[in-house]
């Protein structure tokens, strides 16, 4: 256990701690652009340079051990002028044009110049080497490599992380430039998380490029529902209008999100998101549809089956279990959706497709109720003449509905969800614009925050079966998510 | 005195043997490898490649204990402007460097050596290729080496041009299929070098040194030139001398006994102005300072300058300074391996402004700037790269400041040497 002084205040960091780590757990930020915790050490910016005392050259902050009896200045001269020196050096060949950078307000060297430079450039403005700007590479970035500093963190991630090492730096000296490798495309699964990666605006995202100015959005913690994975994600939204979701990188579970979970979002403002429900094929108001389900629903008292979903938030399926319960009071009720669970990429992404299976047992074991195969089962026998459920979740039992064909009352947030010959649709909020619980694999629970509201009257799915039970009068008195769990203990 | 490491018909293996080539091998291995790396010590030889490391220290670093293999590395990637001395050694005697590396590979308890040799040295990688080929034929490279139960295979690998592989770590990189970058250090290669083993990397003159130290003794070697610059020196001198070519002399030899004994004096007519002792890295030399310098590691520091490679390059009245600048900098922006931030845009940025003194369109201002931008980047970067052109500069800078002043105020110091201006 070194002990080690650093800008006069001591401390005593585990063997193998370098100096910017026990820096920062003393509360003192050491500069960094190619230093990335969840990335090999690379060295090549020199923006962490420190003077250690006896070292007759300063050091990399980011690559030197902590050892017994360092002294360590962040703050003398020499390491600032150093600092400066860097950031001239990084500005010179860089095209400073910030007024039409994404990066712009959340960029590495607009931040440290303001903070550690200020220095007027000494460099002939002609004599600038120009690179090639806005190649998109991939699905979902865009590269300008004028903008670059080299610092290879994107080399990196795709060399480390996703391990398909597309990235490569190409030539030498102040003509190098990243590149892709030969008959390589960027198209991982994790590429976007390289425009959150890179510190400058070499790399943007073609989804949020040119959409919005980084400060003006405010941000609200989330959950990624893209799987069982459960990554903690941040939503930005200005203006009631989402526009991007990055990842909130956490010990448990995630330090990056995957492109699709990423782009999970864009759902709350498709083109076919739901604000009316349907009955059959016919567009129709929330009240009007909510009133048919409720029909046949009394129509169908002793033949109804209710089957909640893994893809909804523990305190919706609470309420599909009150309502099942307490107000159609049916047997017919599903609350057990067993899947293998487990990263299947070596990443992030979860051989269970959907958020919230651990979540969904939670119900089971304070309502009760009974197996998929008994549920398909019920229905082939015939004593089941309507099904209401979350779209998805109508997929666990397909093929049972497609024999028996009942009424089926799906929950739907998207047209897309919508499963084929489903007889009435209600529209509910996402998770996005109302707060849910999550159990992921690990069996951590989660809780999303709404960052926007649902488009005018799409209510949370607690409020639609409040209502549902309301039209056939019974009164489940369900007026907020926390009613919505019915003894269900989070 | 005798030569150590040039000598005439050596080339052959017979002539090698004829010398009493192979001989220190065979003492070598009866020894113990503590008291081979004890030999070397105790000769105070220091490493030849630039930066003077003591070579049996160096040898010793090798942990004594570590599992697995470990691996002795030549560098004869000799790519230093103004050196010319490894190639030498590579064409006369190519058995002196076999020789050596398989004594330092029994020392270090290495089973296998390569030898990274420059891209460009064509005919002298064919050459070694050959005297490697003769050695493993004899019995002195292979398995069970003249009976000792030592195994010691060499590889030659060549370079693809780049100088910056002749930095060691580089070239571990390169050695290993990688784009030739230095690593960071810690760790160090006697630690972690090449393929992640414990390493040593050593020049060609400083291993073809080691089989006369082992055949004659430490103290032998150590009794040639001063007390802390053992040994003799290949100098390679360039310029417009009477005889340019590479020398061996002890270390401590004069800077004028260099140029006037072994060189035969400058040519007619021609005056010194400046001296680069050791490579066109290191800091450069006034005529005056040249003069009164004796070439080895402490005095030439004493200096302000290096003995570097020991590339002597003499430049006469004649010679544009900042014309040569200008050279130096193409040079080194175009090998600077871009990988950290003051070198990769430092190097070029200097370039930027010496082609504008050459140009004519550079003010007194950019003489400091030119100081200072080399300034920035002199200790701040991961290999010494940035260090070679920063030394340059500023030497030239402040010992020929009224040269860039002609320069930046419309005239050029020496025309008639290609000056662009």
């Amino acid at each position: 256990m070194p002990k080690l002084t650093i800008d006069g205040k001591s401390i005593e960091v585990a063997k193998g701690t370098t100096v910017l780590e026990a820096a920062a757990k003393l509360g003192v930020y050491i500069p960094r652009y190619c230093y990335h915790p969840s990335l090999s050490i690379s060295g090549n910016c020199r923006m962490c340079l420190v003077e250690v005392e006896k070292a007759p050259k300063l050091l990399t902050a980011c690559s030197t051990e902590a050892a017994e009896g360092m002294v360590v200045r962040t703050d003398s001269e020499k390491v600032k002028a150093a600092r400066r020196d860097v950031l001239e050096y990084l500005l010179i060949n860089h095209p400073l044009d910030c007024p039409i950078c994404d990066q712009a307000g959340e960029c590495g060297l607009q931040d440290y110049y303001m903070e550690y430079s200020l220095k007027k450039s000494r460099f002939a403005a002609a004599d600038k080497v120009t690179r090639q700007k806005r190649r998109a590479l991939g699905p979902h970035l865009v590269l300008d490599n004028e903008r670059c500093i080299l610092c290879t963190r994107c080399v990196r991630f795709c060399s480390e992380v996703t391990k398909t090492s597309e990235l490569e730096v190409m030539e030498r000296a102040d003509h190098s430039f990243i590149d892709l490798k030969e008959g390589k495309a960027l198209d991982n699964d994790y590429s976007m998380n390289i425009a959150d990666l890179c510190p400058v605006g070499a790399w943007t995202s073609r989804d949020f490029r040119f959409k919005q100015r980084v400060w003006f959005l405010k941000k609200t913690p989330t959950v990624c529902l893209g799987c069982a994975t459960g990554c903690l994600a941040e939503a930005q939204h200005n203006e009631n209008v989402i526009y991007r979701v990055m990842p909130r990188p956490n010990a448990e579970t995630n330090t990056w999100l995957c492109d699709r979970g990423r782009l999970a979002y864009k759902a709350v403002t498709a083109g076919d998101r739901l604000a009316k429900g349907f009955i059959k094929n016919g567009l129709i108001d929330l009240e009007p549809a909510l009133r048919e389900a409720a029909t046949r629903i009394d129509e169908a008292k002793g033949a109804v089956a209710v089957l909640g979903s893994p893809w909804l938030s523990i305190e919706d399926n609470a309420a599909l279990a009150a309502l099942a319960i307490e107000a159609v009071k049916t047997e017919n009720f599903c609350f057990d959706f067993p899947a293998e669970q487990g990263i299947k990429d070596g990443i992030l992404i979860n051989k269970d497709a959907a958020p919230n299976t651990a979540g969904v047992k939670l119900v089971k074991a304070a309502r009760g109720g009974i197996s998929l195969e008994e549920l398909s089962r019920r229905l082939l026998a015939g004593q089941i003449k309507v099904v209401i459920t979350e779209a998805r979740a109508a997929g666990f039992i397909k093929e049972a509905l497609k024999a028996a064909a009942p009424r089926l009352i799906t929950f739907a947030t998207n047209r897309g969800e919508i499963p084929q010959g489903a007889y009435a649709t209600l529209p509910y909020a996402s998770y996005f614009e109302t707060p849910g619980t999550f159990v992921n694999y690990q069996g951590l629970k989660r809780r999303t925050e709404p960052a926007v509201t649902p488009p005018e009257g799409v209510k949370p799915l607690w409020g639609l079966v409040n209502k549902l039970a309301a039209y056939s009068g019974d009164s489940l008195h369900l007026n907020s998510s926390e009613d919505a769990l019915k003894g269900v203990k989070l | 005195m005798e030569n150590i490491l040039l000598k005439d018909n050596v080339a052959g293996l017979e002539g090698y043997f004829a010398c009493g080539g192979y001989r220190p091998l065979k003492k070598a291995l009866a020894l113990k490898p503590a008291d081979v790396i004890e030999e070397v010590k105790k000769s105070g030889l220091r490493g030849r490649g630039g930066a003077g490391f003591p070579t049996g220290l160096k040898w010793s670093f090798i942990p004594k204990d570590a599992p697995g293999p470990r691996y002795l590395v030549c560098n004869a990637d000799e790519g230093e402007p103004g050196t010319f001395k490894d190639r030498e050694l590579l064409l006369r005697n190519p058995h002196a460097l076999i020789e050596g590396m398989a004594i330092a590979a029994y020392a270090i308890g290495a089973a296998h050596g390569y030898i990274y040799i420059r891209g460009e040295f064509a005919a002298e990688a064919r050459l070694l290729e050959k005297a490697i080929a003769e050695a493993r034929t004899k019995g002195f490279i292979g398995k069970n080496i003249l009976g000792s139960g030592f195994d010691f295979e060499l590889f030659m690998h060549s370079g693809a041009g780049a100088y910056i592989c002749g930095e060691e770590t580089a070239l571990l990189e390169s050695l290993e299929g990688f784009k030739g970058q230095p690593r960071l250090k810690p760790p160090f290669p006697a630690v972690k070098g090449l393929f992640a083993s414990p390493t040593v990397i050593n020049n060609v003159e400083t291993l073809a040194a080691v089989p006369a130290i082992i055949e004659k003794g430490g103290e032998w070697y150590a009794s040639i030139g001063t007390p802390k610059s053992t040994g003799t020196k290949l100098f390679c001198v360039s310029g417009p001398v009477n005889k340019p070519g590479v020398y061996e002399l002890p270390l401590g030899v004069t800077f004028r006994d260099l140029l006037e004994k072994s060189c035969g004096g400058m040519q007619e007519g021609k005056k010194i102005k400046a001296v680069i002792p050791g490579g066109s890295s290191v800091p450069v030399l006034t005529a005056e300072e040249a003069w009164a310098v004796k070439l080895d590691y402490e005095s030439l520091a004493t200096a302000g300058s290096m003995l570097g490679s020991g590339g002597v390059i003499v430049i006469d009245e004649s010679q544009c300074m900042v014309k040569l600048l200008q050279v130096l900098a193409r040079f080194y922006h175009h090998e600077s391996c871009g990988q950290c931030t003051p070198c990769r845009e430092g190097c070029g940025w200097i370039e930027k402004i010496l082609n504008r003194f050459e140009e004519g369109k550079a003010s007194v201002k950019d003489i400091d700037l030119l100081y200072s931008v080399a300034d920035g980047m002199q200790g701040r970067t991961i290999c010494p790269l940035a260090d070679a052109m920063a030394m340059p500069v500023m030497s030239f800078v402040k010992k020929f400041r009224s040269e860039f002043e002609a320069h930046a105020a419309g005239r050029c110091c020496a025309p008639e040497a290609g000056g662009g201006h």
